[in-house]
């Protein structure tokens, strides 16, 4: 008896045939071209430049921060359409506390912050809370109300763009101390990587475990491939959904503290085509938007693509406007291909 | 799980898994109208009806995917509210679902561990990770066991056929069972050969001592597979029998219903 008959394990390619194939590889690799490329035609190697290389990863942090967040969901085969209007409400509310929190009124208004480490702690912990908040908003009408989650989202990226501007009249929050921007939101680590990037570096390789190595990522892409299998597994699919969106959440508003730190101000008027930019990249990167495969290094690397190439045009003295068109044609490109690959192997 | 292997010992328990008197509605369509069975250990029973009958719908109120509006589940002799399919897998029970519910972009070792896979700890016993080479070793180890070879327990289902994937939740059912499996038209997607082979492995799984439920329309299969028949009409069970004690004329006349065809709708 051999069994029942399964057809005989397909030749598949090496190890490098495989690694070329994976899209995280391919990403690398365009990203290495593009700045290869950039440099070659940059006058004097310009774009090479470690200050210049420094400010891209700074420029790439915050988004690829909540791309890193977004495949999260995408694996699960959900969206988030909300995080930038969350990044903006969490920087908002952190940097009232903060500036609350520092010194008296009169104080902040000289710019004193007597009690600076208190108003820190505070406001990181406020714009972290806010955006879990906001997620576990999303995760329960998600959950609870079984609305779609790209509706529910649209509906909350109005609604806390709404909040922010309320909060503010639709001015930014002032008095934001410029310490955060000098001590540390443009800070370069031995001159080269920018503090903001440690943290989000820090934070992607914990998710790129996450996702790969616990059930928790093993769960994530369990729903999003097939919810019914999910939960003939036993697995309980709307507390993992809701904590997914808290994550998030989260995640945002960690984004929110990065971004004060790097502005030294709020930005109630920005961040409206954030999400669609981390969403984007996480798709280029090799993550389905349709669940169940999702790729964390990947988003990583594709988040690179769009800053690569504006930073690259504006050295080659090109409108940086060109970005925007090169960046949707490799959207479309790179799911195209994705899916000519899916179907061959089907 | 101590206690279960306990009771399966136990010969004089009666049957593993009993269902009385059955009740289920969907709306106003009363999908089970008291649907009873009842299977011993190391018994194949064979789950007969028309389409519409009742026959899923019983198997997934055993196996805790839906709760009953009425009736009584014993394991053991034991009246028992399975709460979740979580519930009915830790009684030992364990199914094959028509749909197989395989999730297509994981891997199949990562299909047959779900929601049950081992962990290790990392770090010094600080960070916890999936144990993915005991998860590779055992899902081959019971695919090989079943007669299934697979090439790689690393590929994703998306690539299998569909009789490689009715292989796998076979499989996946037979290695966590540990009292009974509940098998919906476990040879829809197969081959005249693969069912051959999915009928030897229901034939060993019940000499090994567990309890298996077969739904099935192959009827003549069923009367030479099967120890026992129940026969389902409208939501009602409406023979038990011996499979030895019936023959296909009078498994028909009993599914359909009277002398023919006119009830069946």
């Amino acid at each position: 008896m051999n069994g029942l008959t399964l057809d005989p394990p397909a030749a598949g390619p090496g190890p490098l045939g495989r690694a070329l194939r994976s899209t995280p590889v391919a990403m690398a690799l365009v990203v290495a071209v593009l700045i290869l490329g950039f440099g070659a035609l940059s006058p004097n190697w310009a774009f090479l430049r470690t200050s210049n290389l420094s400010t891209i990863t700074l420029n790439v942090s915050v988004t690829m921060l909540l791309a890193v967040g977004i495949t999260m969901i995408l694996a699960a085969g959900e969206l988030d359409l909300s995080i930038g209007a969350n990044v903006v409400l969490s920087s908002v509310v952190g940097a009232k506390v903060l500036v609350a929190l520092s010194g008296t009124p009169d104080e902040v208004r000289a710019a004193q912050y007597p009690d600076l480490a208190l108003g820190v702690a505070a406001g990181i912990g406020a714009a972290v809370a806010t955006g879990a908040a906001f997620g576990a908003v999303n995760g329960l009408l998600v959950t609870r109300l079984r609305v779609n989650s790209f509706i529910v989202t649209l509906g909350t990226m109005g609604i806390g763009t709404g909040t922010a501007l309320v909060l503010t009249n639709g001015s930014n929050v002032p008095y934001v101390p410029r310490l955060l921007q000098t001590e540390f939101g443009v800070v370069r680590l031995f001159g080269v990587i920018p503090y903001p990037m440690i943290v989000v570096l820090a934070i992607s390789g914990v998710m790129l475990y996450v996702l790969r190595h616990t059930r928790f990522g093993l769960y994530t892409l369990a729903i999003g491939s097939s919810r019914e299998a999910a939960e003939r597994a036993g697995i309980r699919t709307l507390p993992h959904v809701f904590r997914l969106f808290v994550l998030m959440g989260a995640l945002a508003g960690v984004a929110a503290f990065l971004d004060l730190t790097r502005f030294a101000t709020t930005n109630v008027g920005g961040h409206q085509t954030t999400a669609l930019a981390a969403i984007a990249a996480v798709v280029i990167g090799g993550t389905s938007l349709f669940g169940g495969r999702a790729t964390i290094a990947g988003s990583m690397v594709a988040s690179l693509i769009p800053v690569i190439l504006a930073t690259g045009l504006v050295i080659l003295g090109v409108q940086a406007f060109w970005q925007l068109i090169a960046v949707g044609m490799i959207l479309i490109a790179a799911v195209a291909i994705d899916q000519r690959r899916r179907e061959r192997l089907k | 799980m101590r206690q279960i292997e306990r009771l399966a010992e136990m010969p004089e328990a009666g049957p593993a898994i009993e269902a009385v008197g059955i009740e289920k509605r969907f709306g106003h369509i009363r999908a089970l109208d008291g649907a009873s069975l009842a299977v011993r250990s190391g018994e194949v029973l064979a789950l007969i009806g028309d389409n519409g009958a009742g026959k899923s719908t019983l198997t997934k109120i055993i196996c805790g995917a839906l709760a009953p509006d009425g009736g009584e589940l014993r394991f053991w002799g034991r009246p028992t509210a399975v709460a979740s399919i979580r519930h009915a897998q830790d009684l030992g029970v364990e199914t094959v679902y028509q749909d197989l519910a395989l999730a297509p972009d994981l891997s199949v070792a990562e299909n047959m561990f779900l929601g049950r896979e081992p962990l290790m700890r990392r770090l010094g016993g600080l960070v916890p990770a999936l144990d993915r080479r005991a998860m590779r070793a055992r899902a081959a180890e019971a695919l090989a066991g079943v007669g299934i070879s697979l090439g790689s327990v690393d590929r994703t289902v998306r690539e299998l056929s569909g009789g490689q994937r009715q292989a796998i939740a076979v499989a996946r059912a037979v290695m966590w069972a540990r009292s009974a499996i509940l098998m919906d038209e476990p040879t829809a997607a197969l081959g005249t050969r693969q069912t051959a082979i999915v009928y030897d492995t229901i034939r060993s799984a019940a000499d090994r001592g567990l309890a298996v439920v077969v739904i099935s329309h192959d009827i003549p299969k069923m009367l030479s597979l099967a120890d026992r028949i129940a026969i389902l009409r409208q939501g009602r069970t409406v023979a038990q029998e011996r499979a030895a004690d019936l023959t296909l004329a009078q498994v028909v006349t009993l599914m359909l219903g009277g002398n023919g065809r006119e009830e069946a709708a």
